[in-house]
């Protein structure tokens, strides 16, 4: 489930618990709701799907809203940012494979010449804790300066003779 | 090209690679 699905479903959850509400309340109560999430993801500064799922958990089941509503003047507890910023940190982002994907790019790009970096992005599309945007932009990163010069020299070598400026590898090891 | 050049660009490939993801990161935890 993507990330404003999830969103959504929490609030037609909230508004299929708040029917004992008076219709005007129920309706301030879900634009509420919607208006600390929105608030909630830009302190954030992302809406994938974790970071929806960190923020909806933070608020708590949505009966647990109503009752509050019913019980109290006041907001529910858990509405105030403090408890999900606070909790952000305690819950890394860096799990073993964001770990691995950063080592596999750096160190494994200086052992395992290509296939270090090429196992690096593969571990990078594994995780959750990068978009698909920011994935993709790592991977444009390494495609280019690796495979761009490769395509750039093998098109260069295949109109005319081998020159020294060209990939042609065998022939200047030894120079 | 020489390929001393293109051994150095291997690293260089994911060590930025690897800086923009930490990058990124690191600004979510702010």
């Amino acid at each position: 489930m993507n990330a404003e699905a999830l969103v959504h479903d929490y609030l037609r959850r909230l508004e299929a618990a708040a029917t004992a509400l008076p219709a005007g309340r129920r309706a301030e109560l879900a634009g509420e709701v919607r208006q600390h999430i929105e608030m909630a993801l830009a302190e954030a500064g992302a809406r994938d799907e974790v970071t929806v799922r960190n923020v909806l958990d933070r608020l708590g089941p949505p009966d647990e809203i109503v009752d509050a509503e019913r019980g109290a003047d006041g907001p529910p507890p858990g509405w105030t940012l403090a408890p999900v910023q606070a909790s952000a940190p305690a819950s890394s982002p860096w799990g073993a494979v964001e770990i691995a994907a950063v080592l596999l790019l750096t160190a494994g790009a200086i052992f395992l010449p290509i296939i270090g970096p090429l196992l690096g992005l593969v571990f990078v599309w594994m995780s959750v804790q990068w978009t698909n945007r920011q994935k993709t932009i790592a991977t444009a990163i390494v495609v280019l300066i690796l495979f761009v010069p490769i395509i750039l020299a093998l098109g260069v070598g295949s109109g005319g003779a081998p020159t020294s400026g060209q990939l042609s590898p065998i022939p200047y090891l030894g120079a | 090209m020489d390929v001393a050049l293109y051994l150095l660009l291997i690293p260089l490939a994911g060590i930025l690679a690897a800086v923009y993801l930490v990058a990124v990161m690191r600004r979510r935890r702010k």
